[in-house]
This record gives structure tokens, sequence and C-alpha cells, in this order.
């Protein structure tokens, strides 16, 4: 479903190198784990993949379902499917959850060449899955993030990304900023988008994370080092633990 | 024939309250409405009167050449304790001088919407003088759309006597050269005001938004913000002062001005002023000019929100603030309404 083969770039107009001839492959179906040191690159990879200014692929390919998705907008990315949940939510003032998420949602639709979700139909769903995630509806009324502390934020991400359903889903430090309560509803969350019953067939997920505890309630099928820009070994859920314990040393560059 | 304008009569940039607006500059002899007298519509609420009349005359050279070309005063007095049911409203301002004098006697109120639609190559000069009598309120809404080649420049003030509440929102997409000037003078104590503005600029055009507020007496409130947005080769100005006079105590002020650059050549400038002399005041001014956040534009886009569309959303917020104390929310609605066709051509 996602292919990056031998994928470089740079940040700073060029000047630093931080990913050097990274290869994955993330079949439809399964949920793959980058862990890794700080500044190897994780976040790097999530802003590469949906196409931040400043974050230049400089060699290699990532294709996304047979495109090339390193030539496409950020929005065409977002339209394809693609869905970054931010380590650090951007706050949008004046504009009321529910109006961003509106738009958003029907930009996509329209992007495919769908039609546009009504209101009533729009409304219904937000209101049952606020319910769901344990989200107070007056949040939904108020401008994007704004004023929400680290925790809100992180699931107001998780309820964008239940709403818009994307086909493949990038988590960058999900788990920061998270309690342990929080952290079950938001895994609750995800694991929904994995069954059978909400199209996890087709569906793929990469989550980035520094520390194994997220992935005690989200179970990745692999697990994957990132370090020096590349990945540097590969294993099961298992792996994670071990990781967990001896830490990255091993993987120094 | 009537007498000529002598164009050296003009407020000019080397004139410290007009530098960024060189009225002289732009004003040429073939300009239409240069020596006539405007005539203005009035739809007058029912207890309201209308006559002409002597009038008040303001002060500065603009209000000279209003005295001088804009013939009687059109007066509208509101009664004591009179509430109309409907808006005054003022438009048809399309060339020309007008002078306007407004009465709003004891604890009346006035909700008064001027409409500035300019001619081509006009030149349009208003006069336009207030008085609010103890306890009066005034809702005052400025809408002001001239062509590209249109000069005007509406010079307001207004006099409020104690317990008076003004509320002030103009809306304006600039023309050749625009001046929207309001003056206030709290002649009172507790004085209660809301002085807000946008501006939204595109091509060559230019908006000036210049406000002098004076306290002389204590316990007013005031609040005051600006929002601009400015492309193009377009120019925006802001010029705010606040004067406290030494019996001014406890005034409670507060002035903001923001602009955002939709494009490098555009151009803002702002002067906001605080003079001060009263020790027992709080008084703020606060100026920001800058682009539109990166990394929101970023998040909206991956999210799927087009980038133009993502740029108008974020714009739209941004001026909205201005009007968001309106209580009129068909009025809101409808600026708000204006204020997103304008970004959908031009963001």
């Amino acid at each position: 479903m996602l292919k990056i083969n031998n994928l470089s770039a740079t940040v700073d107009d060029g000047k630093k190198t931080i990913l050097k001839d990274l290869s994955l492959e993330i079949p439809a179906g399964e949920v793959h784990a980058i862990m890794g040191p700080n500044g190897a690159g994780k976040s790097t990879l999530s802003y590469v993949l949906t196409g931040r200014d400043g974050y230049a692929a400089t060699g290699g390919s990532v294709e996304f379902e047979g495109e090339d998705l390193l030539e496409m907008e950020p929005e065409e990315r977002a339209a394809k499917g693609l869905f970054l949940s931010f380590q650090y939510p951007l706050e949008i003032p004046g504009v009321p959850t529910m109006t961003f998420l509106k738009t958003a949602l029907n930009a996509q639709r329209k992007a495919r060449g769908e039609e546009e979700m009504k209101a009533p139909e729009f409304l219904k769903k937000a209101k049952a899955l606020a319910k769901e995630l344990k989200m107070d509806p007056d949040m939904l009324k108020r401008p994007l993030n704004v004023g929400f502390s680290g925790g809100e934020k992180k699931r107001m991400e998780i309820f964008q990304m239940m709403m818009l359903e994307p086909r493949f889903i990038v988590m960058d430090e999900t788990d920061s900023g998270l309690d342990v309560d929080a952290m079950r509803i938001v895994a609750d969350g995800v694991n929904k988008l994995r069954s059978e019953e909400f199209g996890g067939k087709d569906r793929g997920m990469l989550v980035i994370t520094h520390y194994q505890r997220l992935l005690d309630y989200i179970v990745p099928d692999k697990v994957h080092v990132l370090a020096g820009g590349k990945i540097a070994e590969t294993g099961d859920a298992e792996f994670a633990k071990k990781l967990e314990a001896e830490g990255y040393d091993a993987y120094a560059a | 024939m009537p007498m000529p304008l002598d164009l050296k009569t003009l407020p000019h940039r080397r004139q410290e309250a007009w530098k960024w607006t060189d009225v002289q500059a732009k004003v040429s002899e073939d300009q239409n409405g240069l020596t006539r007298t405007a005539i203005p519509n009035f739809d007058v609420p029912d207890g309201v009167k209308l006559s002409e009349g002597e009038g008040q005359k303001g002060h500065g050279a603009m209000a000279e050449l209003a005295a001088q070309f804009g013939g009687q005063s059109w007066n509208v007095y509101v009664p004591a304790n009179t509430h109309p049911t409907s808006d005054l409203v003022i438009d048809r301002l399309a060339q020309g001088h007008a002078r306007i004098a407004i009465m709003v006697d004891k604890g009346a109120s006035l909700t008064m919407t001027e409409n500035y639609e300019g001619a081509e190559n006009g030149f349009s000069n208003l006069d336009l003088q207030i008085h609010l009598a103890e306890g009066a309120t005034l809702n005052r809404r400025v809408i002001h759309r001239d062509p590209d080649s249109h000069i005007r420049i509406s010079n307001v003030h207004i006099a409020a006597e104690s317990n008076t509440t003004i509320t002030q929102h103009c809306l304006s997409f600039g023309g050749a050269l625009s001046r929207l000037e309001t003056g206030l003078t709290c002649e009172g104590e507790g004085v209660k005001a809301i002085l807000n503005g946008a501006y939204l600029l595109r091509d060559k055009r230019h908006t000036d938004m210049t406000s002098f507020i004076r306290l002389k007496q204590p316990d007013s409130h005031i609040r005051q913000a600006v929002k601009g947005v400015v492309t193009d080769k377009s120019r925006g100005v802001f010029q705010g002062k606040f004067l406290v006079e030494r019996p001014a105590q406890h005034t409670d002020a507060a002035m903001r001005h923001d602009a955002l650059m939709l494009s490098d050549s555009a151009e803002v400038r702002a002067k906001p002023e605080l003079e001060i002399y009263a020790d027992d005041v709080a008084c703020e001014h606060g100026n920001t000019i800058g682009a539109l956040d990166e990394s929101a534009l970023f998040y909206m886009r991956q999210r799927g929100i087009p980038l133009k569309q993502a740029r108008a959303l974020l714009t739209e917020a941004f001026v909205s603030e201005a009007f968001d104390s309106l209580a009129d929310d068909t009025l809101r609605e409808s600026l708000n309404a204006q204020v997103q066709a304008w970004l959908e051509a031009n963001a």
C-alpha cells in the first residue's frame, strides 16, 4: 500500500540530510511501528510523507497505492486518504472545530469526486463519536485546539481521524501528553479503525513512537528501528519490548 | 462657475497627521466633485427629524473645504428618550462635499449606517459631526466600497457626554485613496465605546483608518480593534491615539491594530500612540503586522483543505474578530459574507 524506496530527505533548505536511503513497505491491513532515538528522523519521515514545506525528498521514491506520493500537494495526499496525527497539533484561532472538520471532509470528498456530506449526517456522526471518545461536546464548538490541553489536542486528532476515516494513518508520538486512561481511549479508537467492520483490511498505519507503552494498546504487526536516517532493524511486537528494555545505544550512528 | 478648489490647500505628506495619506499628491484637477455639493440620501426613521441649517464645522483643512463647497449642513435630530425602531441610513455619497450634523438627545438612541459607494474618478469629502447628550447611545456602521479611481475623505467627530455608549464598526475595501477618520471626545464621565474596523485592500488601493480619542473625565471604557488585510501593491494605514487628560482617572482603554500581509509587495503603516496625564488608568496598545501562520496552513492542507481555501478561512477568522462585538446578527453575517467574497476573489 505504501512503498518507500531508498528515500533521502533534507531539511533547512537542503543543508541537513536527515533520511538516508530509507526503505519500508507497509501493506494494507497492517500496522507498523517506527521507534528510535530522538533526532533519528522520525518526525521528518512523517512530514516528508505528508508534503510539508521545508522537508524535501532528494532521492528515492514513495508510492502510495501505485501513485507517486511525492508529486502531490499536501491536500491531494490527504484526499487520497493519507492522514497525519500531529505530534504538536496546531491551534486554529477563529475557526470552530466543526466548521474546520466539515470543510476538510467535504474538500476531500470533492477532490475524490464524491458527494458532500450533508450537515445533519455530519452532526450525528460527530456527536456519537465525541461521546465514544469521552469528549465534551462543547469542545466541538470552540475554535480548533485553542486553549486545549496537550491531551485534549491529541484526543482531537483521533476524533478528526475517525471522522475522516483515512486509508493510511501516520501517528507521530500520539502517546506523548496522554495519561493511561486517555491512551486507552485513543487506542480503542485506532483499533476500531483496524477492525474488519470499519474497513481495517484496506487500511494501513504507521505508528511513530519513542516509547513502547502505546504498543501495548495498539499491537503492531511489525516494529522498525529508525536510526541514522534509515531502518536499522525490523522485528515483531515483542521486539519493541526488547528495545524498551535495552535502549537504542546499539544503533548509535 | 463655482470658484476652483485650490489643490494647495489639500493635506499632504509633509504634515505629520497625513504623512502616509498624501491627498494633495493624489488629487488632480479633473477629479469629479472637487467643487460640488454632495447630495446624500437619507432613510430617516420615525421620530427622527431631518432639516437643513448651519450645523457645525469640524477641524482641519478638509472640514474647511467641506464648509466652502458643501453648502448647508444636513441636521439630524433624535429627541430625548427616543428609540427609533429602524436605522438611519445615509448613502449616495458618490462625489462632492457633504456636511452632516447629528444630535442624539438625552437618553435617546440611534443606529446609523453609512454606505460609501463613490463614482468613478470621483472625489468625496464628508464632515460629520455627532453630538451625544447624556445617556445617549450610538451604533454607527460604515461600509466603504469605492471604485479603484475614487478618492474619499470621511472626517467624523463624536462629542460624547456622560454615560453615553458608542459602538462603531467600519468595513473598508479602499479606493484610490481613502481616509476614514474618527475623532471621539469624551466630554463627560463613564463613556463606553467600542471602535472597531477592518480594511481589505487589493491592487493599489489605500485605506487610512485614523482615530483620535480624547478622554476628559473619569471612568470611561474604550476598546478599539482594527484588522487589516493587504495584498498586491495596496497600502493600509492605521493611526490611533488616546489622549487621557489629567481628570480622566480610572480610564480603561485598549487599542489594537493587527494586519496580515498576503503578499510582500503590499504595505502597512501603523502609528499607535498613548498620551496620558492621569495617574490611575489602564491604557494599552498593541500592533502586529505579519503573514499567515505557515504551520497552521500546512495543518489545514494535511486535513484536505486546499491552500487557497485554507488561506481564506484563516484570514476570514482573523478579520471577523473585529465584528464579534456587533449585536446585529444579520449585519454581522452580511459583513462577514462581504469579507468572504473578497477573499474568494483575492486571497
